[in-house]
């Protein structure tokens, strides 16, 4: 029996079939619309703020906790300049993006000298002083009352405000956040970052500047996790401090290792699928968390490296 | 013959199919969004409760001009997000025809504007949204904040002579509109407030807050909050030895007998008149409180009754609006509920008007004190 050498255009096929399953979800909300058109929003606006910390934790093998701190200075940055200044979203999602990344920077500096847990839990202290500033800064942020009346998103005279404009338009920034991920795991960048993920003293005795390239990292999650928070508040309208505590941080951590860590479809599946299996299990009302969870575990048994690992596993093994 | 089963069994169908969507139709669907779970999950079960306890009655006597209720409740984990997602599910998928959500106020403000889009009016456990387009579909059933502060002033300035307080509060809306009126009108009662301090809802020690009121030379602490951390201000005076009188805010009633141990009759706290129904007096407030607490009690003991009441409210104006304007149309209901004057709810008369939709607008708390286990109207 002769083993039949698969073509390269079928070597793929597992890993296209993630995607295709994610456009699938994506189009089912899109026709069908209702209450899954919000749910798969939100999920979207995830896949951003996701793929964001997938370049920090996959891509470069950091961890950090705080992402929705960013998420937050985009996120509050907008609905700021968008109700008191009526600046349009563009440009307030802009100015979003710079805040974000000048707070990375002055962050990043002197936290990224730290590694493992230290960096885990600094990062994680960087998340609750946000939070906290954005309680207690109540002139600004208006603490629990929340600023309401924030525009839909829109550039000009087009306005995302129908369910199917929404997903339309976080549809296309998706794919242009996946394909810039794409392009950075394939470019020299990528290539430094994957030398800083598997050793930081290796990549160094090869001439890269390891301390550059966390930062950098750092500064890419950290818009992503900006204009992820611009997304959020334009699409619901409004916002509070309880979007960006630690149930973001969890909900993230879990879309990325259930969508595979350092792929790029990973994060954009994984925040569909983990979006999307509370309300399958929505029916059995007090059982539901625990269906969850028990999915999650089995998903987590079955595919170490993530839905997006598992196909690329699967494509490896046929190309054998 | 089997040309004739086929036509018997697809007659069958239509009429199923047809009597399934004329009862669709004949239920009337009530939405509630609550935190089931999360930080407002004692409050929101308890409106949940009440809001079911309230449909239970009404069906058995035949529903709304004939036409049956029932709940769909969604557990938004006290999460705006998780609000939004299951407001939306309740519009599209359950087609639910008026919302009586609880107290998630930042939840129900984050859905407003999708619901008021849908013209499905929404009856309050929470602070209206803000926006004045989201408001136009909004009601409330939450008195307005300064009764619970004027409650406690009015207290001290007739019954005791104390005359510098501090105000000891929690980050939340409703807590952060009383703070602003207890500054504003504590003047009017004759009363100085000395210090103004915050705390967090998990905060397992507040000696620092109350060591400075005492400092300013507060006699009382007027406490704006819900949660264990009425106990461990209670703990904290006693620690500190201090004879500051300590008055809360609404509380479940489950709450404040521990924190009656600790301090005694030094601890007061505002009281709905659900909460004293048995001290209170006689009158048609008392009579609507007795026509909840029946089948209340019935089905839930002594369970603290105060934010039920509130949730049987909802659904007893929801009644009243229906057939005030003989429509379950959602703009009609929104409209009559606007239209609703002088109506005996369990915690006060509720008076809206298309300008005013926080509709109790006499004051009906008390100040009462747990003394040996028995909730008492403060003398």
């Amino acid at each position: 029996m002769v083993s039949e050498q698969a073509s390269p255009r079928s070597r793929h096929f597992a890993s296209a079939g993630i995607w295709v399953l994610a456009a699938l979800i994506v189009g089912y909300a899109l026709v069908f619309g209702g209450y899954i058109a919000t749910i798969v929003a939100f999920a979207l606006i995830y896949g951003v703020f996701v793929s964001g910390l997938n370049i920090f934790m996959g891509l470069t093998a950091q961890v950090s906790f705080g992402q929705s701190a960013f998420a937050a200075i985009g996120g509050y940055t907008s609905a700021v300049l968008t109700t008191t200044y009526e600046w349009a979203p563009l440009p307030g999602m802009l100015a979003g993006i710079v805040f974000a990344l000048l707070f990375a920077l002055v962050i990043g500096f002197p936290t990224l000298r730290l590694k493992g847990h230290y960096l885990a839990m600094a990062t994680l202290a960087i998340g609750l002083i946000t939070y906290e500033i954005a309680v207690e800064w109540e002139s600004v942020t208006q603490g629990y009352m929340g600023i309401s009346g924030i525009p839909p998103l829109g550039i000009g005279p087009f306005e995302a405000i129908s369910d199917r404009q929404i997903l339309a338009t976080l549809s296309v920034i998706v794919v242009i956040v996946a394909f810039a991920v794409t392009r950075i795991r394939k470019s020299r960048l990528g290539r430094a970052f994957a030398a800083v993920a598997g050793s930081e003293e290796a990549a160094g005795a090869l001439g890269i500047n390891v301390a550059r390239y966390k930062l950098t990292s750092f500064l890419l999650a950290a818009g992503l996790a900006s204009i992820a928070g611009s997304l959020f508040v334009h699409v619901v309208g409004y916002v509070s401090p309880e979007v960006f505590g630690m149930h973001m941080v969890v909900l993230a951590f879990t879309m990325v290792y259930i969508g595979g860590l350092g792929t790029v479809a990973g994060p954009v599946i994984g925040a569909l699928i983990v979006s999307l299996l509370p309300e399958l299990f929505r029916g059995m009302r007090d059982s539901q968390d625990l269906a969850y969870g028990i999915t999650l575990i089995l998903i987590l048994i079955y595919a170490p490296k993530g839905l997006a690992g598992l196909a690329q596993s699967f494509d490896a093994r046929r190309g054998k | 013959m089997f040309h004739m089963r086929n036509q018997f069994f697809a007659g069958m169908v239509s009429v199923l199919a047809m009597a399934g969507a004329a009862q669709a139709e004949d239920i009337y669907k009530i939405g509630i969004s609550a935190g089931l779970t999360g930080y407002a999950a004692t409050v929101d079960r308890a409106w949940s409760d009440g809001v079911q306890t309230a449909v239970d009655v009404l069906n058995a006597k035949g529903g709304i001009m004939g036409r049956k209720l029932e709940v769909v409740v969604e557990d938004n984990r006290s999460n705006p997000q998780e609000a939004v997602t299951v407001y939306r599910k309740m519009v599209s998928s359950d087609g639910v025809n008026i919302f009586s959500s609880g107290c998630v106020s930042a939840g129900n403000a984050a859905a407003a504007p999708m619901v008021a889009k849908s013209e499905i009016p929404m009856i309050l456990c929470s602070i209206l949204p803000k926006q004045e387009r989201d408001v136009v579909w909004a009601f409330t059933t939450l008195p307005p904040a300064g009764f619970e502060i004027e409650k406690r002033f009015e207290y001290l300035r007739d019954k005791t002579q104390i005359r510098k307080v501090g105000v000891l509060h929690d980050p939340t809306p409703y807590a952060l509109l009383q703070k602003d009126v207890a500054e504003k009108v504590a003047e009017k009662f004759g009363i100085e407030v000395v210090a103004v301090e915050a705390y967090k809802q998990d905060d397992a020690d507040l000696s620092v807050q109350l060591s400075k009121m005492q400092a300013a030379g507060a006699g009382a602490v007027m406490k704006i909050g819900l949660g264990g951390t009425t106990l461990t201000a209670a703990k904290n005076l006693k620690q500190l030895g201090s004879d500051m009188l300590l008055l809360t805010s609404l509380e479940d009633l489950a709450v404040f007998k521990p924190v009656a141990e600790v301090l005694g009759d030094k601890f007061f706290f505002v009281a709905s008149p659900s909460q004293v129904f048995e001290a209170y007096p006689d009158g048609p407030l008392k009579q609507a409180i007795g026509q909840f607490l029946q089948p209340w009690r019935e089905k839930f003991g002594d369970r603290d009754p105060n934010w039920a009441s509130r949730g049987w409210d909802s659904i007893m104006l929801t009644a009243a609006a229906i057939e005030k304007g003989q429509s379950f149309e959602g703009p009609a209901v929104r409209e009559n509920l606007e239209k609703i004057t002088g109506f005996q709810g369990t915690t006060g008369t509720y008076d809206f008007a298309p300008d005013k939709h926080q509709g109790i607008s006499t004051n009906p708390f008390v100040v009462a004190q747990i003394i040996d286990g028995q909730v008492r109207i403060a003398q």
